[in-house]
């Protein structure tokens, strides 16, 4: 029969039909269906792994993480636990409505819902007791940030915070996603990278209830990468105590090799307040600052220290010797401005200049000099350019020139910005920072030093590639000249620094009075100490606390303190 | 191997892969009574292979004689169905029979099979001595005994049912002596009354119509179980995710995963290799009884054989299409795959009534 056979052939191409279906389903597309299909039913339990900590130089611990205890559950599981909430709201006094407002928000989520955290190891066994009425419930034990000294160091650490849209877009690719925690400012933000943790989590197969069937697999969340920092711990904590109650910063470098061993800003924060999200308010609007770290993002006049600098141009470029001698009245006059000296100093050559820190000797010599020449000194000495500090968000700095003038503010330079200039005024701009490194080139025979913080990373000392020394082949005459000369300047009697004065050991430095317009000046003082063997090199500033003499005091401080805890 | 043989050993194999795909939904599951669905399947495989037996001793012939009483009985029955059946999934297919549901309209196919078999052989002898035809005999009859039975199963509502016994039955008259003129006229008439039969329909049955002309429209809904049942069946790729491995139907994303998408739960577990390997086969079955419809010299044996391939052919290719997304979700179980009493029962008597008419070659 026709009809039978016809049947036959429609019926092959009806299986034909389905065939090239299933191809296409199968084999075209099956990689999209078999990803349609796993996130169908597997869900990802985060679990977060310790950071790594932050410790010293000698490996003592100043950041430290604690377990804390997060209770969560699936999205699709909140109805059934009504009964936890009203329990669990009892247990720690919480009113069940908030507990509950804290994620009706974001139920669509696949991830768990977390419903209480920070949790202690108290608090967490007690619900554990009712997982067993609730099984839904997911209790995680979560690494907290641990702050065992308080405010020390805040600014060199850092603090911890959800990332924000700006580090996501710019970290994307190196494996940072959205609810990352972050580092801000310091050592947390700058080593982020090394410091965080990989988490690990458990994978579950649900099924169309969100019920868990099984567990398919397991990561162990792994611990970030200890860093160990170049800072000493006693030296920062004496540092600390010395800036007590003013607003300023504190810097002490090894000259040699650039190591920071302390640094202080104050006013400082409580890096642990961040971890609450309470009381923030007041660290992002007070008129003090407290987040800015004032040793590599303040930026001031360098007052007096400046003349160091001239001082060797003097010698080097100008042949000024000690036979030179410009005579202080106490006043030079520059067309019709006048130029002040803090006193009248008479016949002064250069060793005196130095000690006294005479202004009109540096007026005379800055003007025979003259501004593009200083300008030159200045950055090599490491002005003017950021020190390459391995924290963030240092400041440059600015040296001023007349070429600069004209382009920036379309401004002429006169002989009077010449004049203020030579005594570190005018559109000189400097950090601590850059400060501490300039006077460090007096204390290591002529080397520019790069500051770095971070000696190892989890164990594996990098000094080697943070150390970057330049020599800047300097007079070495000049050099003793201008470095008996600090000398003097703490142990002459006449000197800036005498109140420095200590019998048990030399130091050498030197001081400055940043004039601030309407305000009281900042007090400079930079310095290396012993002086004849230089260990450490010193730079402190206090904003508008007024003459360079509490600068020397908050730096008798600390040499005391670290003659008594046996640092010298 | 005569076609009996081939036949009966396909549909073994192919009830035995079903078998399977049935076990390994509820492999995983740590509940008791997972394998349920499993043992019930085989208790009634038993039975349907002893009714397969009981069928293949009864001479088809006696089939014509009961005809019209069994015709009468699927009648009452689907009535029945719409006065006291078991609602499930806002349908009311089953009459609960002692202890299992049994569904009138498994019973309701074979048995038009049955009639309209002997009415057409009927009226073929009548064209061999008259070669008269008549509209009225030959396509508003058997329109009627067609038509009664259709409207009661859409009532219940079952559309994949109702469409299957009307495309069961424009193949039947395609092979008897019916002037096509008349059967397009039929054709025609049908196209008129279409939108009186879309009226006809429950309201989720045009939903899911047009859920199939465009699945975007409710991917919540409707929408859900075609995107499901596509998912499992491409995540099976070539190999297949291995027996007892699938997630779709055992973590019950997919709904009827062991009924009318069963076919999906097969293609995930076994890849496109397996699911090559089973329309093979299903084509081989297909093919053997077309060749016992087309050797037969009887006319009443030849409808019942034709219409009896036809019924098998029709029921899988809709619901391997519906699973794929190809047409709508009707709900039709696949033969010999699909867990339910009923079907299996059916398809077995139905195979006993061709390996009887093989055997009176």
């Amino acid at each position: 029969m026709r009809q039978i056979k016809r049947t036959q052939i429609f019926l092959f191409f009806l299986s034909l039909i389905v065939s090239v279906r299933l191809f296409n389903l199968q084999i075209l597309e099956g990689h999209k269906f078999r990803y349609l299909s796993r996130a169908n039913c597997i869900r990802i339990v985060p679990f977060v792994g310790p950071r790594g900590r932050i410790l010293d130089r000698d490996k003592r611990i100043l950041v430290d993480n604690l377990p804390t205890y997060e209770v969560a559950v699936f999205p699709q599981d909140i109805s059934k636990i009504d009964g936890f909430l009203s329990q669990v709201s009892s247990i720690l006094d919480i009113p069940s409505d908030k507990l509950k407002g804290n994620f009706n928000k974001i139920s669509n989520s696949s991830l768990p819902l977390v419903l209480l955290n920070n949790l202690d190891k108290k608090t967490a066994i007690v619900i554990e007791e009712l997982k067993f009425k609730f099984p839904q419930l997911i209790i995680n034990m979560v690494p907290k940030r641990y702050y065992p000294y308080g405010n020390l160091a805040s600014h060199l650490i850092g603090y911890l915070s959800l990332i924000d849209y700006w580090r996501l877009t710019k970290w994307q690719d190196y494996g940072y996603s959205i609810k990352d925690t972050v580092g801000y400012g310091g050592v947390e933000e700058r080593y982020d990278y090394y410091l965080k943790s990989q988490s690990g989590g458990l994978q579950v197969e649900v099924d169309n209830r969100n019920r868990i069937v099984r567990i398919l697999g397991y990561r162990t969340p792994k611990a970030g990468k200890d860093i160990q920092l170049t800072i000493d711990l006693k030296l920062q904590k004496i540092v600390e105590e010395a800036l007590e109650g003013y607003q300023g910063a504190v810097v002490i470098l090894d000259p040699h090799t650039g190591e920071v061993l302390a640094m202080a800003s104050s006013p400082s924060f409580s890096p642990a307040d961040f971890l609450e999200e309470k009381n923030l308010n007041f660290y992002f609007s007070a008129s003090s600052s407290p987040l800015i770290n004032r040793a590599i993002s303040g930026l001031y006049p360098a007052g007096s220290i400046f003349k160091l600098i001239l001082s060797y141009i003097g010698l080097e470029k100008a042949n000024i010797g000690k036979n030179k001698t410009f005579f202080c009245e106490g006043v030079m006059k520059l067309g019709n401005e006048e130029f002040l000296c803090w006193d009248k100093h008479g016949s002064q050559n250069i060793f005196e200049a130095i000690v006294h820190s005479c202004n009109i000797f540096f007026y005379r010599l800055g003007l025979i000099l003259g501004a593009d020449l200083i300008h030159n000194y200045a950055l090599k000495f490491g002005l003017g350019k950021p020190t390459g500090i391995d924290l963030p968000e240092e400041k440059a700095g600015f040296v001023p020139s007349p070429l600069l003038k004209r382009v920036k503010k379309f401004e002429s330079w006169f002989a009077g910005d010449t004049a203020n200039f030579s005594i570190g005024q005018g559109d000189l701009l400097v950090t601590p920072l850059g400060i501490c490194r300039m006077i460090s080139i007096f204390a290591n025979g002529g080397k520019l030093i790069r500051p770095y913080i971070v000696k190892a990373i989890d164990g594996k000392d990098i000094s080697k590639y943070q150390r970057k020394i330049i020599p800047l082949n300097l007079e070495t005459i000049h050099m003793e000249l201008i470095n008996n000369a600090m000398r003097k300047v703490v142990e002459d009697p006449e000197g800036t620094a005498h109140f420095l004065y200590m019998p048990k050991i030399p130091i050498a430095g030197k001081t400055g009075t940043a004039q601030v317009a309407k305000k009281l000046s900042h007090a400079w003082f930079s310095g290396y100490f012993p002086a004849d063997n230089p260990r450490y090199s010193i730079c402190v500033i206090l904003e508008h606390a007024g003459p360079s003499l509490y600068a020397c005091k908050v730096t008798r401080y600390i040499i005391e303190r670290m003659l008594e805890e046996g640092l010298l | 191997m005569n076609y009996a043989t081939k036949l009966l050993l396909v549909s073994l194999i192919i009830t035995i892969l079903g078998l399977f795909t049935i076990y390994s939904l509820g492999s995983r599951s740590p509940k008791v009574g997972a394998l349920l669905f499993f043992y019930r399947q085989l208790f009634w495989i038993v039975i349907g292979l002893f009714f397969l037996f009981l069928t293949y001793k009864i001479n088809y012939q006696r089939f014509w004689e009961i005809s019209y009483l069994l015709y009468g009985i699927v009648i009452l029955l689907l009535i029945l169905v719409l006065i006291l059946g078991n609602v499930r999934l806002g349908a009311q297919r089953w009459l609960k029979f002692l202890w299992f549901n049994f569904q009138p309209s498994e019973l309701a196919k074979l048995s038009i099979i049955i009639v309209l078999s002997r009415y057409f052989s009927q009226r073929w002898q009548i064209y061999l001595e008259s070669e008269k035809n008549s509209f009225l005999k030959d396509v508003i009859f058997p329109s009627f005994i067609v038509g009664v039975v259709v409207f009661l199963i859409l009532q219940q509502p079952d559309l994949g049912s109702g469409i299957l016994i009307f495309f069961i039955y424009l193949g039947l008259l395609y092979l008897s002596k019916t002037k096509r003129t008349y059967i397009g006229l039929l054709l025609l008439i049908i196209l008129i009354l279409s939108p009186l039969l879309w009226r006809l329909l429950k309201d989720y049955q045009r939903d899911r119509i047009l859920c199939f002309l465009n699945p975007n429209l409710d991917p919540l809904g409707v929408g859900y179980t075609m995107m499901q049942s596509k998912i499992a069946i491409g995540s099976g790729s070539l190999f297949g995710k291995g027996w007892l491995a699938g997630t779709q139907g055992q973590l019950r994303f997919l709904p009827e995963a062991h009924t009318d998408f069963i076919f999906a739960t097969f293609a995930e577990e076994w890849g496109f290799l397996g699911c090559s390997l089973l329309l093979f086969l299903y084509y081989l079955f297909i093919s053997y009884s077309l060749k016992i419809a087309y050797k037969t010299e009887e006319t009443f044996a030849k409808f019942l054989a034709y219409g009896i391939s036809l019924m098998f052919a029709i029921q899988i290719f809709i619901n391997i299409a519906m699973s794929t997304g190809l047409a709508p979700v009707v709900g039709l179980p696949l033969t010999f795959f699909s867990y339910g009493g009923s079907s299996i029962l059916i398809s077995f008597i139905s195979v006993g009534i061709l390996l009887n008419i093989n055997k009176r070659l």
